[in-house]
């Protein structure tokens, strides 16, 4: 078989080149994936050495429809769902504000620019720690600033609503900056001489924005709501620092790791493993950011050869 | 349509990563049963160790972490070559830990919490706890024959560390739950009298409240502290825990009856009425510090937080009674508790002598005592004594201590997340406002669970 980069070695080096992150997705990716899939038709708790118990679609079936708990299940798809609807308008909005605003030729640009980015590389744990510290309920730096208004919160300690738009706020705020740098980027490959012949031609500012340069953001907006759809619907991290288990205020991403991993008691002590049923929530979420991800590729992707061409 | 092809699979990549990812306690007293402790023989035997890093996971309790730091250098001078690499995790997450560090075989002496009650003959379809899955595993080594086992009262060694005849843990202490920390000062200075029944306390934390003073703190962020403070309500409803959890499973007792609506009643007022507003913002391990400001009238508590209280403020008055939940004082004698942690120890460590030797040496009574100082536990080795405020304010109780309900429950597969007896299913903690919005939600999410095994 002819390769398309040439004969011989030419042709192989390529290959060569793209094998060794081939080998690392497969061992470290898809093979867990599709371990976890198989561990999903099992009632392991990941511990037993002992051969794998198939029990068929159970756990899906328990999952789904067996009593109070899979109502609950149903609950948290649909809250992963509203999570995923509030991070992506919120933070795609705020990101090209902010990208709009510090893509002009102001002072502090790159101080405000490293500013929004900051929150980017810190880890979740801390991102969490020091949110949890800002919302500290008994005079915290939110609590003092609520009290000048009169308003009494218990802030994530609240009601499981509160609760959970909070970590949505922190969620938006620990990744505004990736929103606003991908954004940054698209924005500085609009030439300047497009900008210059809108002017010439009479466009306002608004007009420019809508027609220059919302169009030629397109890239920039596929690939920032992509980012953010499936990142919001993986999410769970910030909802264990933040708030742990706590009825009314779980995303299906938690709920695979509460299942999996003995945390649904809200005991310390009296946990159990559940990895087969984890895993079958896990399948259950991936097929959700699956369809939800895969539709949304086709929409933005007819949304783009509409706009470019 | 190649272009869509890949852009499809692309996303498919990215999502892809969404995958992946006889238990009744014996009457215990704060001088543990009279038992000859055991030679230090075994600690002789295993004097000589080969160079190695012991691994040790323990839970974080700062008074028992600092001393388990001072005792692993003890240890490391007289086993010159063994390191101690120690870690401390969150309560919460050690479960997790011990799990995920066992199947690695990265740890070698575990701190385990308590083998208390397992799946019971009427309850039908449930998990077992992670103690006796880890049991079952073959991932606990056999304690059995090993002589400290001997310095530790036979009783909590059956009840807390025994499992289908082997002695898999070796259990440190038992600790109560259903405790109320008093703020000497502050009852003094408002004139107000110890409470020894629960309208006796309701009117106290009301005069409080008149005099601005907040009634209760609790360590709210972590949400446990606060239904495990409602423990001292649910044992003065149901002083037998054990029959209170059969009962829910087999239906003569149900979360809506009379007897619990009442309960369910003194909850709410607990949540809502009596622990301070702001307290969903403090730690479980900062509710000590909050009490010893001496700012607050009680603290609802565990036994196990009054090293802390002492250590952060060693001049601050306080004393410790059992809960009074009920209007009847001779009906709140009982401090419900539970076995607490104990030591385990990784069956296939390669470092088996080191940790038998960590444990013997551990075990030397002089050793526990410092432990059982330190930590302010009840002790389970006969001899030591619990010589503090903490012991000698819990000795009248400890007589008539009872273990809790935590301990023994097992809810049915399917059950919601309300079929719990938790003071923070009310607001601010939770979303209820009434008793009879909780008592209905808790028997609807158990029932719930109890027809899907029919």
């Amino acid at each position: 078989m002819k390769s398309p980069f040439g004969r011989g070695l030419a042709g192989a080096i390529p290959y060569g080149l793209v094998l060794p992150g081939l080998l690392l997705y497969l061992v470290f990716a898809l093979g867990p994936s599709l371990a976890t899939i198989v561990y999903s038709l099992t009632d392991t708790n990941g511990l037993t050495p002992r051969p794998l118990n198939f029990i068929g679609l159970a756990n899906y079936q328990e999952f789904l429809f067996r009593g109070a708990a899979a109502q609950e299940n149903i609950q948290a798809l649909l809250r992963t769902l509203l999570f995923c609807f509030l991070v992506t308008t919120i933070q795609f909005t705020l990101g090209l504000l902010a990208a709009l605003l510090l893509n002009q030729r102001l002072a502090g640009t790159r101080w405000f620019r490293a500013l929004f980015f900051l929150p980017v590389i810190l880890g979740v744990t801390i991102q969490g720690l020091v949110w949890r510290l800002f919302l500290y309920p008994l005079d915290g730096p939110v609590d003092s600033v609520l009290g000048l208004f009169g308003v009494q919160s218990e802030l994530l300690g609240g009601s499981g609503l509160s609760a959970f738009l909070w970590v949505t706020v922190v969620q938006i705020w620990s990744n505004l900056g990736i929103t606003m740098v991908i954004f940054l980027a698209g924005l500085q490959t609009i030439p300047d001489e497009l900008h210059e012949a809108a002017r010439i031609d009479g466009a306002s500012r608004r007009q420019g924005f809508w027609h220059v340069t919302w169009p030629l953001l397109t890239p920039a907006v596929t690939t920032n709501l992509i980012l953010s759809i499936i990142g919001s619907l993986q999410a769970w991290q910030l909802f264990l620092v933040l708030i742990n288990y706590r009825p009314g205020t779980q995303v299906l991403g938690y709920v695979v790791y509460a299942q999996a991993f003995g945390q649904t008691s809200g005991s310390t002590t009296s946990n159990s493993f559940r990895q087969g049923y984890g895993a079958a929530a896990s399948v259950v979420l991936f097929v959700v950011v699956f369809i939800v991800g895969v539709t949304a590729q086709y929409l933005l992707r007819r949304r783009e050869e509409r706009l470019l061409g | 349509m190649r272009n869509r092809i890949i852009a499809t699979l692309s996303v498919a990549a990215l999502v892809a990563a969404a995958c992946g990812g006889s238990t009744q306690s014996p009457a215990a007293s704060v001088v543990a049963p009279s038992q000859p402790a055991a030679s230090s023989e075994a600690t002789a035997a295993t004097a000589s160790l080969a160079p190695t890093t012991l691994r040790v996971l323990i839970h974080q309790n700062p008074p028992f972490t600092t001393f388990m730091e001072s005792f692993n250098k003890k240890f490391e001078v007289a086993h010159p070559g063994v390191t101690v690499d120690m870690a401390v995790v969150a309560p919460n997450d050690l479960a997790t830990t011990t799990q995920t560090r066992l199947a690695a075989k990265d740890v070698d002496v575990v701190d385990m919490f308590a083998f208390d009650t397992g799946v019971q003959s009427y309850m039908k379809e449930v998990t077992p706890p992670i103690w006796q899955t880890l049991a079952d595993a073959g991932s606990l080594l056999d304690l059995t024959d090993q002589p400290f086992v001997q310095n530790y009262d036979p009783a909590a060694t059956k009840d807390a560390g025994t499992y289908n005849g082997k002695v898999y843990e070796i259990n440190l202490a038992r600790v109560g739950f259903s405790g109320l920390y008093i703020n000497e000062d502050l009852f003094a200075a408002n004139n107000v009298k110890v409470p020894t029944t629960w309208a006796e306390l309701v009117a106290a934390c009301q005069a409080f409240k008149t005099a601005s003073v907040p009634c209760m703190t609790a360590g709210g962020q972590d949400v446990w502290p606060i239904f495990v403070t409602g423990y001292g309500i649910l044992g003065s409803a149901y002083p037998d825990q054990a029959a209170l959890v059969e009962g829910l499973w087999t239906g003569s007792i149900k979360w809506n009856d009379p007897t619990s609506l009442a309960m369910w009643d003194k909850l709410r007022i607990l949540a809502t009425d009596m622990i301070e507003s702001g307290a969903t913002g403090i730690p479980a391990d900062g509710a000590p510090g909050r009490f010893a400001s001496g700012e607050v009238a009680t603290l609802s508590g565990f036994t196990w937080l009054a090293p802390a209280i002492e250590a952060a403020q060693p001049s601050f008055k306080w004393t410790f009674i059992a809960f009074p939940g009920s209007d009847t004082a001779a009906d709140n004698k009982y401090v419900f508790g539970k076995y607490d942690q104990g030591w385990t120890v990784a069956a296939d460590t390669p470092n088996k002598d080191a940790a038998l030797a960590y444990l013997s040496e551990f075990s030397e009574p002089t050793t526990y005592q410092k432990f059982v100082t330190a930590v302010g536990a009840i002790p389970t080795q006969p001899g030591a004594t619990l010589d503090t405020a903490l012991g000698r304010a819990i000795a009248p109780s400890l007589g008539d201590f009872r273990i809790g309900w935590e301990r023994y429950w097992i809810p049915p597969t399917g059950a919601g997340q309300f079929a719990f007896p938790y003071a923070s299913f009310f607001k601010p903690f939770g979303e209820f406002v009434t008793a009879q919005q909780a008592a209905d939600a808790a028997q609807k999410d158990l029932q719930a669970g109890l027809d899907a095994i029919k």
